[in-house]
């Protein structure tokens, strides 16, 4: 009937379609995006808590509660004079309360406080920790400081939570180093009352309940803001402790994989610009012949070469160090990168060097290299991160000592002397904490990764 | 050119190429020639090898280790590759619009991609516990499974009601038109929110207890234990994969769509017709490195620990490795070498067919 008003309807109609489809378009990506990042953040959220495996994941623990973190803080200033790490040292002085509640007719009793001789995890805990808080504190008496007759409170009871009415009473006491001695890293604490008398507040919550109840128990009362949230963090580098030298071996496997990593990237990065050159723009005797070896190297698993690739390195006496990993170079892909990044240049760029007497080499360096900076930080990336991740070789010539261990080896060693008793949290913090340096550089690089993913998988 | 140009034009080239031809003579073709030779040994890494002939093969194809290795290794291959393709390839064309955030997105899917097997894996062992995440998840899902169903017939109806209405007003409107799948959604939702206020549609509390890990269950022509990984590896890498597949969709021109529209052809004519083909490069990359990579599996099975039953978790690689270097016994580097040199034939006929009769390389349909 009316034109005008039937294409408004039209353009609307079509409107209304683009928008939605965008809006779908945007679900997608996120539901997406939260598959993919979820179950990695729930892992993280499971590696602050006290027990990874047998809570419901969500995020309600006390450590993320930041009430906790400045009561954590606070507390590992005044025991180890340190905000972040916490600790026991000469002249630490840490004040506690605890408030307790039961119902009008039974007697708020005080509580027994002690501080237990325990490690503070399995596994190689007793190595890593020689001295106890318990030889080196003076706990004070305990002192009434305000009690409470009207509360409500909640009781838990396995997995039933009641709520109650009642009194309650607020304790403190103080802990203080004794005399002089050595640094201690933790304070375990256990607290015990009837069973009827439910602990309400803390100057932080206790990590578990044991005896039905009747025991509150603190892993660390020192433990500082780091040491409180990271705690299963920071027992991965503590208590990964070499045998011998006592050193962390966290730090050992860093240190390596970081070595390996940057010498392999510098040396793959060389060799993928010469071989790449030579096969891009040198068509010399027997190039063909190298680059069907190339290809067919590509496709050939690992698990056919290795063999004879260690008996190598074992001839030459470099199994056990980082250069038995440094050293096996075939960076196939690499050199097929550079290869097709240098074709892509036009001809006239090497001819007027070639006239003015430059020789090959000198080319590759002053002129070709230059201008391959984006194919050359995509390469050192990939080569970085493919070393800092590569599992099998290092498993095959790094076998003892365990200081000699990239990360992902030493994961495997985490897994296997924590698994057993069921340390989920250490293994998971140590799955983390490898993943951290391969993360910043992905952050800061991650147009090369992104790029270069692409372009070359698609190439290639 | 002279010949002493020539000459040194040669003395340059392979001056440039021999870091790389010498890796390769010697960490590739030697060691394959190699282990050639000491699959016709038995050979322990100490004494001197000794010719066995075709021992190590008949061995091999007699040991019901190797076969269900082989069978691991090929079906884990198979499934892997072709559902994080054809997984990646939907995503991407389900997702192929002009957004915003670009960046965020592409970093929260390269995530899973550069974080090291190893650590991924130990996460995912935390997800497979028995009273891990992912049965926790299930549970979740399962207990509520009567309101999902409910949800998704009130989705459905509506929608199929919504765009007999629509047809019936003559409005062009697919079956799964955006805007009314919208309207669809808020119907849904607060009927379903509905439904279960009013108690009519409950919650059943269940409990799904699946061990994944320490089992001996097959299921069709895996372990149990593999499929976690299967899902694991999918879950991994199809977000970068998607990204690969956007990549390359928005390098087609819209022309081609267009000119088909005007042809009559409808989305999935365009999406078989013009997308895959049009892709075809990408695919046949991510084709050929998926077969390669699921092919020599071995980071996955070997951080799974002691407790999970070795024929659970068995593929070629592993056995190669277990073979090579055993817990306490001594190495046989013959079998060892046999059953490497069968995953790289395997590898290598497998990339072969794919190039002869799988996607091409080049996009002609």
């Amino acid at each position: 009937m009316d034109n005008k008003l039937h294409s408004k309807n039209a353009a609307q109609f079509k409107r209304r379609r683009l928008v939605s489809h965008l809006l779908w378009v945007y679900t997608l990506l996120l539901l997406l995006a939260t598959v993919t990042l979820g179950t990695f953040v729930v892992a993280f959220v499971a590696s602050i808590k006290d027990d990874a495996l047998h809570e419901p994941n969500n995020i309600n623990i006390p450590q993320l509660h930041p009430s906790n973190w400045f009561s954590a803080a606070t507390l590992g200033h005044s025991g180890g004079a340190s905000y972040l790490f916490g600790g026991f040292k000469p002249e630490g002085d840490i004040t506690f309360r605890v408030t307790y509640a039961t119902t009008n007719d039974n007697i708020l009793t005080e509580p027994v406080i002690e501080i237990p001789r325990r490690k503070p995890g399995s596994g190689m805990a007793s190595i890593a920790y020689p001295h106890f808080a318990a030889d080196y504190a003076n706990v004070s008496s305990i002192k009434l400081i305000t009690t409470d007759e009207n509360v409500d409170y909640v009781q838990t009871l396995g997995i039933k939570k009641l709520v109650r009415k009642g009194k309650s009473a607020t304790w403190e006491f103080t802990i203080q180093y004794s005399d002089y001695g050595p640094d201690i890293k933790h304070i375990p604490l256990d607290i015990t009352t009837p069973r009827h008398q439910v602990l309400i507040d803390s100057t932080i919550p206790p990590n578990r309940f044991e005896r039905r109840g009747r025991v509150a128990s603190w892993s660390n009362i020192s433990p500082g803001l780091v040491g409180y949230i990271f705690k299963s963090y920071a027992r991965v580098w503590n208590e990964s402790v070499s045998l011998d030298t006592g050193e962390s071996l966290f730090w050992s496997w860093t240190v390596n994989s970081f070595f390996i990593a940057v010498m392999k990237m510098i040396l793959t990065v060389l060799i993928a610009c010469a071989g790449g050159f030579a096969l891009a723009r040198m068509q010399f005797a027997g190039s063909r012949v190298i680059f069907v070896a190339l290809v067919v190297s590509m496709a050939v698993p690992m698990q056919v070469s290795f063999i004879s690739n260690y008996e190598v390195f074992n001839s030459l006496g470099l199994l056990n160090t980082p250069w038995a990993v440094v050293g096996l170079l075939v960076a196939s892909a690499q050199v097929l990168i550079m290869k097709q990044f240098f074709e892509s240049f036009p001809r006239e760029l090497e001819e007027a060097a070639v006239v003015d007497g430059a020789s090959p080499p000198a080319i590759l360096w002053h002129v070709f290299m230059p201008l391959a900076k984006p194919a050359i930080a995509s390469v050192a990336i990939l080569a970085f991160q493919g070393t800092w991740n590569d599992f099998f070789w290092p498993l095959v010539v790094l076998t003892t000592p365990p200081e000699a261990y990239t990360l992902p080896v030493g994961l495997l060693s985490l897994r296997n002397s924590y698994g057993v008793a069921g340390d989920w949290n250490l293994i998971l913090a140590g799955s983390f904490l490898s993943t951290v340096p391969v993360l910043i550089i992905f952050i800061v690089f991650q147009r090369y990764f992104v790029g270069n993913n692409v372009n070359s998988a698609v190439k290639g | 050119m002279t010949l002493s140009s020539s000459f040194k034009h040669n003395a340059f080239g392979w001056l440039l190429i021999s870091p790389f031809a010498l890796s390769l003579v010697l960490f590739f073709l030697y060691a394959l020639l190699r282990t050639i030779a000491y699959s016709f040994t038995q050979y322990d890494l100490f004494n001197a090898p000794q010719w066995v002939g075709l021992r190590n093969y008949v061995d091999l194809f007699t040991d019901p280790l190797f076969f269900r290795a082989l069978i691991n290794t090929f079906a884990f291959s198979l499934i892997v590759t072709l559902v994080q393709t054809s997984l990646a390839l939907l995503l991407a064309v389900a997702l192929n619009a002009e957004i915003k955030a670009k960046g965020f997105f592409r970093t929260v899917y390269y995530v899973p991609s550069i974080m090291s097997s190893a650590a991924v894996t130990l996460i995912f062992v935390w997800v497979y516990q028995k009273n891990g995440f992912l049965n926790q998840l299930l549970s979740n899902v399962f207990s509520h499974q009567v309101i999902l169903i409910a949800f998704t017939i009130c989705f459905v109806t509506s929608q199929i009601t919504l765009v007999i209405m629509g047809r019936k007003r003559h409005q062009n409107v697919k079956w799964a038109d955006p805007f009314y799948a919208l309207i669809s959604l808020l119907v849904a939702s607060s009927l379903t929110l509905f439904l279960t206020t009013s108690g009519l549609v409950e919650k059943q509390e269940t409990e799904v207890i699946v061990s994944w890990l320490g089992t001996r269950e097959v299921i069709g022509p895996l372990p149990l234990t593999l499929w976690a990984i299967v899902i694991q590896n999918i879950f991994t890498t199809v977000p970068t994969l998607m990204l690969l597949f956007l990549a390359g969709l928005q390098g087609i021109s819209d022309d081609l769509y267009e000119s088909a529209t005007v042809d009559g052809a409808n989305k999935w004519q365009q999406l078989w017709h013009i997308t895959v083909p049009q892709l075809a490069p990408v695919t046949f990359v991510v084709i050929t490195m998926g077969i390669i990579g699921t092919l020599q599996m071995f980071d996955q099975v070997a951080l799974l620990g002691g407790g999970v039953p070795l024929e659970s978790r068995i593929t070629l690689a592993f056995y190669v490795y277990h073979y090579a270097f055993p817990d306490g016994t001594s190495p046989q580097i013959g079998v060892a070498s046999a059953a490497a040199l069968v995953l790289g034939a395997i590898t290598l006929v497998l990339v072969f067919l794919q190039k002869k009769l799988g996607v091409k390389e080049q996009g002609n349909g």
